[in-house]
């Protein structure tokens, strides 16, 4: 005779047995008496003839998907168990798919810009100047290359250090933002290795306010440039502002 | 059909919660049926194993994980009652995804996360047709 495990949430349906023994050569025929006994049950594992998506049988430690399926054959004691699949998850938004920034990462990025860019004043390094403008840039041109952003996403966030900040918000115009950023720190660079120190360093001093705004009042310029040129109706600028969720 | 869960393991599921955030979280509740009524003796926090980039928005466990607590709370005289799960950012009510997925006689408690603070927690189940979730009554006592 071959036995099944019922799970908790069908057991109503087997007189409140945990496990039922039924007869078959194969697991298809067990089921089959399963139901045969139980046919409360059969709404719960059977779609029609076919056994339901989050319905798994085990044999022993083996998923059937992964033996002959239904047609697996039986050994005469035999141990089968039905095994929920369960999974969850939250509607996504009828109006679109979520749009939400991490602003925890947007403020590390912010940080590490002021406070290299400060450094590299202090230290008077061009070198690191252009550098910052460099990682600016690369960030801006592709989203997944945010060496900053990267610094939260691998070590501060994963270690709790950081929190997440997450906001209904679009990426883009903070995208554009860093963008612009990085083209002042880098004509400020230039401009330091032509020997202009005065332009070079007003230019990294710009990007030092800009993104001291942003850190500590929440006032991102670049993003405010973006939306105006959204409003003005330029090309590539389709974001408009999202609206606070309530 | 009522629910209570104490408010100590309320805050357990919600440090949790919390933790995971934005991703979402879960885990089973173990417990008993008393007259008409659930309690919740203990939570089991339990791995989120969907596709790490998923995880913002979906939450699976592993049979693996199923059979291990089914198999205790059955050597131990519990009832495998129903599992948590968290919906960062979003209202705690059942998803098609969630009912797609549902089984009847099973507790389905729902925390909303917002801005990484757990703000509320409903409980539902499965109508018998499977067409419906009803609210549960939950009580935090």
């Amino acid at each position: 005779m071959t036995s099944i495990k019922i799970p908790t949430p069908l057991r109503p349906y087997t007189a409140n047995q945990s496990e039922v023994t039924v007869t078959g050569t194969t697991v298809g025929e067990a089921l089959a008496d399963l139901v045969a006994q139980f046919p409360d049950l059969r709404p719960h594992l059977f779609n029609g003839a076919e056994l339901r998506d989050f319905v798994n049988v085990f044999l022993g430690e083996e998923d059937i998907r992964f033996l002959y399926g239904v047609d697996t054959p039986l050994d005469p004691n035999a141990r089968l168990r039905i095994v929920p699949a369960i999974a969850g998850g939250k509607n996504e938004d009828s109006s679109g798919p979520e749009r939400n920034v991490d602003h925890s990462a947007l403020r590390i990025n912010q940080v590490f810009i002021i406070g290299l860019l400060v450094l590299a004043f202090v230290l008077d390094a061009p070198a690191l100047a252009a550098f910052v403008a460099a990682v600016m840039l690369i960030g801006a041109a592709r989203p997944g290359a945010e060496l900053f952003k990267l610094v939260y996403w691998g070590i501060l966030r994963p270690a709790g250090i950081v929190r997440p900040d997450v906001i209904p918000d679009n990426p883009e115009p903070h995208r554009f933002a860093q963008g612009l950023g990085g083209i002042f720190a880098g004509l400020g660079a230039l401009a330091l290795f032509a020997g202009a120190s005065a332009i070079g360093w007003a230019l990294t001093w710009l990007v030092v306010a800009l993104a001291s705004l942003n850190l500590f009042f929440g006032w991102c310029a670049g993003c405010n440039v973006y939306y105006l040129l959204n409003r003005l109706g330029a090309p590539g600028f389709n974001r408009q502002r999202v609206k606070a969720r309530q | 059909m009522t629910i209570r869960l104490s408010p100590v393991l309320q805050t357990r599921i919600y440090a949790q919660l919390q933790q995971v955030y934005p991703n979402e979280g879960g885990g089973f509740l173990l417990g008993s049926v008393e007259g008409g009524g659930m309690v919740v003796v203990e939570t089991r926090p339990v791995e989120n194993v969907f596709a790490a980039e998923q995880q913002h928005h979906r939450y699976a466990m592993t049979s693996h994980d199923w059979a291990r607590l089914e198999d205790e709370a059955d050597a131990r005289g519990l009832a495998l009652l129903g599992y948590y799960h968290s919906h960062p950012d979003s209202p705690p009510i059942p998803s098609a995804y969630d009912r797609e997925h549902a089984l009847p006689n099973f507790v389905y408690v729902i925390v909303g996360v917002q801005n990484g603070q757990a703000v509320e927690t409903r409980a539902w189940q499965l109508g018998q047709d499977r067409s419906t979730f009803d609210e549960l009554t939950l009580l935090i006592e």
